[in-house]
């Protein structure tokens, strides 16, 4: 036995060494790997990356619930940019990683510049690419999974995912996005821009995790329009518009609208100028007719979910560059969970979510926003049934849904890293 | 731990070492890893046209700041190489002080072309603006006025 196992380490040693000559150190570490995970001898390993860990944001929710439901087949490793705990994202997003080691990686060029975020459109090529760092990183797991809006990380694992929330860059400087060996998007709208922008299909469509359902809705709605979106200092939220038809709406029709109030709902950073003139027109607005809501906790959303009756979400209005249209719209899936009736901005992943007459509906103006919105105001009967048609949609962006398909997804990964031949890139 | 188990692990150091000498990443990829692309304009939306001229602004200021530096010529032969020097730096000079006229008019009327289509463009893009808003006002105004209507005509029947 002992001359068997001898030999046998003789044959790899010369088998790894033969690769590393032809094919480079990374496809002789792949092979090596290969065989210890053959025989036994270690679970598979998976790195997840972000550069925005740090923040709360649906794309890391995202990226982490994925995490999550993979903490059973892979030993997996969260690679950040800067300092973040089990803690953080634990009270974020109620998510348990604690069978997952964090690994803290800082970029130079970003922390020289004491930047708070780490903007990857700073980088050209006239810069050498800070983001290399990560790639060598890539090269030390089996399979790995990068979930930045940021492809200039080149991978060097044998399998690698690519999770695209938006394709925001053409091809040009450090440009990686097809060496991965799968990608995943988030929505049929990012896939279509995806084939425009990078010319290639991607591997699979895995809509986000969204998990608002508060139960069953038993008190009746209250008249309240809901609004939930950042707001963002550009204004891509479209909340001026938004205000502005609803004081218009409420001066012309004070005789259905008058009892109705507009909420907005929102998170934002401090000095928001944006944000300032939201304000000012909310105060020139009749008393508790218009409310903005800033920053407020999950449980009081939560509650202004159960109780609003309509959701206005108008992101895209007055936009032609497609990656300012919400690649998405998670909270518009999260008010359907609960039952409040949507009427959305008819572009970006939005029709994907709400089908036009069926469980809400969807518009290419204000003028059409008001349209629906005077004909739901007079008919609670329609709102009703709407709202419960939504709830039923809204099941198949569930997370269960979404753990399901990632499951499929890695499964396959794992069937592929048992092959001794390397995967084709994207 | 077994022998194959031993020679797995030295296997693992050895190439993690090797690895870490190599700076390069093209190397430890194996391959070729950055391209060049093609932009192609016809397709990009007004932001990335934007972009784009604001990219193409910094590029002319580049530009001019290319030029060669003629004192880092240098010779290898040791007796003829400070005449051989001397005629060079000569010639050179002699070029591109006729051609830096010629350059810098040009670059400047890049710059001054540049500037202009970006001015046009925002210009344009904000007469169209304030159009579409008036546009949707009115279109607003048009749906309340047609409720009330539509109210009225119901109260009359």
């Amino acid at each position: 036995m002992k001359s068997l196992t001898t030999a046998s380490g003789r044959n790899l040693a010369k088998a790894v060494r033969d690769i590393s000559r032809r094919r480079g150190v990374q496809a002789a570490a792949d092979e090596l790997a290969r065989r210890e995970r053959a025989l036994g001898l270690r679970r598979p390993t998976l790195a997840v990356y972000d550069h925005a860990f740090q923040f709360i944001g649906g794309a890391q929710k995202y990226g982490l619930t994925l995490t999550s439901a993979l903490q059973d087949l892979f030993d997996v490793t969260i690679l950040t940019n800067r300092d973040i705990g089990q803690r953080e994202f634990r009270e974020w997003y109620g998510l348990d990683l604690s069978s997952c080691a964090i690994k803290v990686i800082p970029l130079p060029v970003f922390e020289e510049r004491k930047v708070v975020h780490l903007d990857p459109s700073f980088v050209t090529r006239g810069i050498e690419n800070p983001f290399h760092r990560i790639s060598r990183e890539s090269g030390c797991y089996d399979v790995f999974v990068n979930n930045s809006m940021n492809e200039m990380v080149y991978p060097l694992a044998r399998e690698s995912v690519l999770i695209c929330h938006f394709p925001e860059r053409r091809p040009k400087s450090y440009f990686y996005a097809d060496r991965y060996t799968r990608v995943v998007c988030n929505s049929r709208y990012t896939a279509e821009w995806i084939e425009k922008k990078w010319k290639f299909r991607p591997y699979r469509l895995l809509y986000p995790p969204v998990d608002m359902e508060t139960g069953e809705i038993t008190a009746p709605k209250k008249k309240i329009i809901l609004s939930v979106a950042r707001f963002e200092p550009e204004g891509f939220k479209r909340q001026r518009e938004m205000i502005a038809a609803f004081l218009k709406l409420r001066r012309g029709r004070l005789d259905i609208a008058g009892e109705w109030k507009f909420v907005l709902v929102g998170g934002s950073n401090p000095g928001n100028a944006y944000l300032d003139g939201l304000h000012d027109l909310a105060d020139s607005a009749p008393a508790g007719s218009v409310e903005l809501k800033v920053n407020i906790s999950a449980v009081e959303l939560m509650s202004l979910y159960r109780e609003a009756s309509v959701f206005w979400h108008m992101c895209g209005l007055k936009q032609e560059d497609p990656g300012e249209t919400e690649h998405f719209g998670m909270t518009v899936v999260e008010a359907m969970q609960n039952e409040v009736v949507p009427i959305v901005f008819d572009g970006g992943g939005l029709p994907e979510i709400v089908d036009h007459g069926v469980n809400g509906f969807r518009v290419r103006s204000t003028a059409e926003l008001l349209t629906r919105t005077l004909a739901l105001i007079r008919d609670p009967a329609a709102r009703e049934s709407f709202g419960r048609a939504a709830r039923e949609k809204s099941r198949i962006f569930a997370r269960p849904q979404f753990e399901a398909t990632v499951r499929t997804i890695f499964g396959e990964i794992l069937e592929s890293l048992r092959s001794p031949k390397s995967p084709d890139r994207a | 731990m077994n022998e194959l188990e031993t020679e797995i692990q030295r296997l693992k150091e050895e190439l993690d070492r090797k690895r870490e000498e190599i700076t390069d990443l093209k190397k430890l990829a194996g391959r070729d890893i950055d391209r060049a692309f093609e932009a192609p304009l016809e397709e990009f939306s007004d932001k990335e046209l934007d972009d784009y001229l604001r990219d193409g602004l910094s590029a002319v200021n580049t530009l001019a700041d290319a030029r060669p530096d003629l004192r880092a010529i240098t010779s290898s032969r040791k007796t003829l190489g400070r005449p051989v020097l001397f005629l060079k730096r000569v010639l050179l000079e002699t070029t591109f002080s006729q051609l830096d006229v010629f350059l810098d008019r040009q670059i400047g009327f890049n710059k001054q072309m540049v500037t202009l289509i970006r001015i046009l463009r925002g210009r344009l893009a904000d007469r169209m603006k304030a159009l579409e808003e008036k546009a949707a006002g009115l279109e607003e105004d048009t749906v309340l006025l047609r409720s009330r209507l539509d109210d009225l005509g119901a109260r009359l029947k």
